[in-house]
């Protein structure tokens, strides 16, 4: 579905990703794994077009994605959401999923200009608001929700695009029991419903839980990539999640 | 609807010349206000370049119907344009820069417009201004319809788009542009547009403020009457539809009923905007949700 060959980027010297190349099977929950500062989320940011790579080239259904502009990308199917959550705050729930409808708006512009149109996502809007669980709150502010339910808004936000590609960055990250629970549940909806999920995470058991497969990552490079319980395995992964000598250990 | 009546019978309240003077002032000062407070409010960027968009607009309509003998509505038009694409030239800034540095190029080019006015002589007559002109409509009371009809209009169709996915699209911008961008909003596109129409708004106010006060001079357009601009927005409540008509009624009376106090009126005035923006910074329409909110608890 997304292509990456020899993906690389650099900050001042840094090199945060080093020649990555994966591709993401279609329809899969796709997880990329790495501990803190592997480059994942510059991976992610490479992949939905926040940064533009040094080198390397990416592919998208058969559309190369080089130098096409983040807002570009989500017209291809492309959505994700961030690890620092990035909600409209002063705008209600409501506001924030209407909002993520932006390219599908087709009415003309003298109807809204002229006859007061508001759009026609309100219902969809509500649908998903209901879908993550946050029905009934369409009027209360973004900025006053509980942590997680934030991280549930922006992911109705996301899906508002209508993605074929849906790309969620640390998802897990803050959430109690409970809401993990739900978060799973979200993403095997999301698959059942076709579309391809590739979620960054730090949290294994969400990993090892949903995913299909798992690119592990550390210090910018491709440290394994395989199925869930190949990656618990594997003694290079271990050693890079627990340091050296667990590895040695076990 | 009870707003046009109240419009509409304002001058019978007020029968002087003088104030009824100061209310075509104010109705232009709504359009500068409702302009404005597109760009300011809904889309988030500072933007302190308005006073030129006004000053283009008086000068571009004033120079083709005194110098080209265009008509005036013809004229008005061409100058909404004029204003528009220059709205659009410094949304190019707007792109590039945010925040205060976007204030600071505004500003810039508030200055520069002025000092184009003052220096370009053979075009503008710089400081000697321009003199004998005509308003489109004869008398103060007619000029008052016209412009406060313009401003209805503007008001309603603002009103409609700022409750359209436009609306939400330039929010979006205002709240967070990265955020703004993973939903496929090219944020540069839509500055542009804001920019481009505040601009045209503000030409069109500028178009009858020449005819209004017979003369045209650049100290009409000193870069204050950006700051006089945004205040007005601020005051009444930014992002907010009525705020800024409230700002700009209560800014343009606020000083002439302060006349009497002489020199010190100044004093009052900055005092009164310093505590309206340090204890409502939401201005008078959030002020008002709040004791709203609390007399039905």
């Amino acid at each position: 579905m997304i292509r990456a060959q020899g993906l690389s980027k650099s900050f001042g010297g840094v090199r945060a990703v080093q020649d990555i190349s994966l591709s993401v099977p279609e329809k899969s929950i796709f997880a990329l794994i790495g501990p803190n500062g592997a480059g994942k989320s510059t991976l992610l940011n490479l992949l939905s077009g926040v940064y533009q790579p040094d080198s390397g080239d990416l592919v998208f259904e058969n559309k190369k994605l080089n130098g096409v502009p983040a807002y570009a990308r989500v017209r291809l199917g492309i959505a994700r959401t961030f690890q620092k959550i990035r909600l409209f705050k002063q705008l209600t729930l409501l506001e924030n999923v209407r909002a993520g409808f932006h390219i599908h708006q087709d009415a003309p512009f003298w109807e809204y200009l002229l006859r007061g149109n508001t759009g026609r996502f309100h219902k969809e809007a509500l649908e998903l608001l209901a879908f993550v669980g946050l029905a009934g709150r369409a009027h209360e502010r973004a900025g006053a929700l509980p942590y997680g339910q934030q991280r549930m808004l922006e992911i109705a936000r996301a899906l508002a695009t209508r993605p074929r590609l849906f790309m969620l960055d640390e998802p897990a990250a803050g959430l109690n029991a409970a809401e993990m629970e739900f978060l799973l549940g979200l993403l095997e909806q999301m698959r059942s419903r076709g579309i391809t999920v590739l979620v960054v995470e730090h949290n294994m058991d969400l990993v090892m839980n949903v995913a299909q497969r798992v690119f592990v990552m550390d210090h910018g490079v491709a440290l394994f990539e395989g199925a869930p319980r190949e990656v618990q395995a594997n003694p290079a992964v271990i050693s890079a999640y627990l340091g050296g000598e667990f590895a040695a250990q076990g | 609807m009870i707003a046009i009546l109240a419009v509409a019978a304002l001058p019978w309240l007020i029968t002087t010349p003088y104030w009824r003077g100061i209310l075509v002032v104010c109705a232009m000062n709504v359009l500068l206000a409702l302009s404005l407070n597109l760009v300011l409010g809904y889309t988030g960027q500072l933007n302190l370049g308005q006073s030129a968009f006004f000053g283009i607009g008086a000068y571009v309509s004033t120079i083709l119907v005194k110098t080209y003998g265009w008509n005036f509505w013809l004229a008005a038009a061409a100058a909404v344009g004029a204003a528009g694409l220059l709205g659009l030239a410094l949304a190019a800034f707007a792109v590039r820069l945010r925040g205060h540095y976007l204030a600071i190029a505004s500003l810039g080019f508030a200055v520069i417009t002025y000092q184009v006015l003052i220096n370009w002589e053979k075009v503008t007559e710089g400081v000697r201004g321009i003199y004998g002109i005509v308003p489109p409509v004869r008398g103060t009371l007619a000029l008052f319809y016209v412009v406060a009809g313009i401003a209805v209009v503007v008001y309603v169709l603002m009103d409609n788009l700022v409750r359209s996915p436009v609306g939400d699209t330039l929010r979006s911008v205002r709240e967070d542009e990265i955020s703004a961008a993973s939903l496929g909003v090219n944020a540069a596109v839509w500055k542009a547009f804001a920019f481009g129409i505040c601009a045209g708004i503000a030409g069109l106010a500028g178009c009858f403020y020449p005819g209004f006060v017979g003369t045209l001079v650049p100290d009409a357009f000193n870069i204050v009457e950006s700051f006089t601009m945004m205040a007005m927005v601020i005051v009444g409540g930014m992002g907010t539809m009525i705020g800024p008509v409230i700002g700009a009624i209560v800014l343009t009376f606020l000083p002439e009923l302060l006349r009497g106090f002489g020199e010190s009126r100044l004093m009052i005035y900055g005092l009164a905007l310093t505590l309206v923006v340090l204890f409502m910074p939401g201005g008078m329409v959030q002020a008002w949700l709040a004791v709203k909110a609390r007399w039905s608890s």
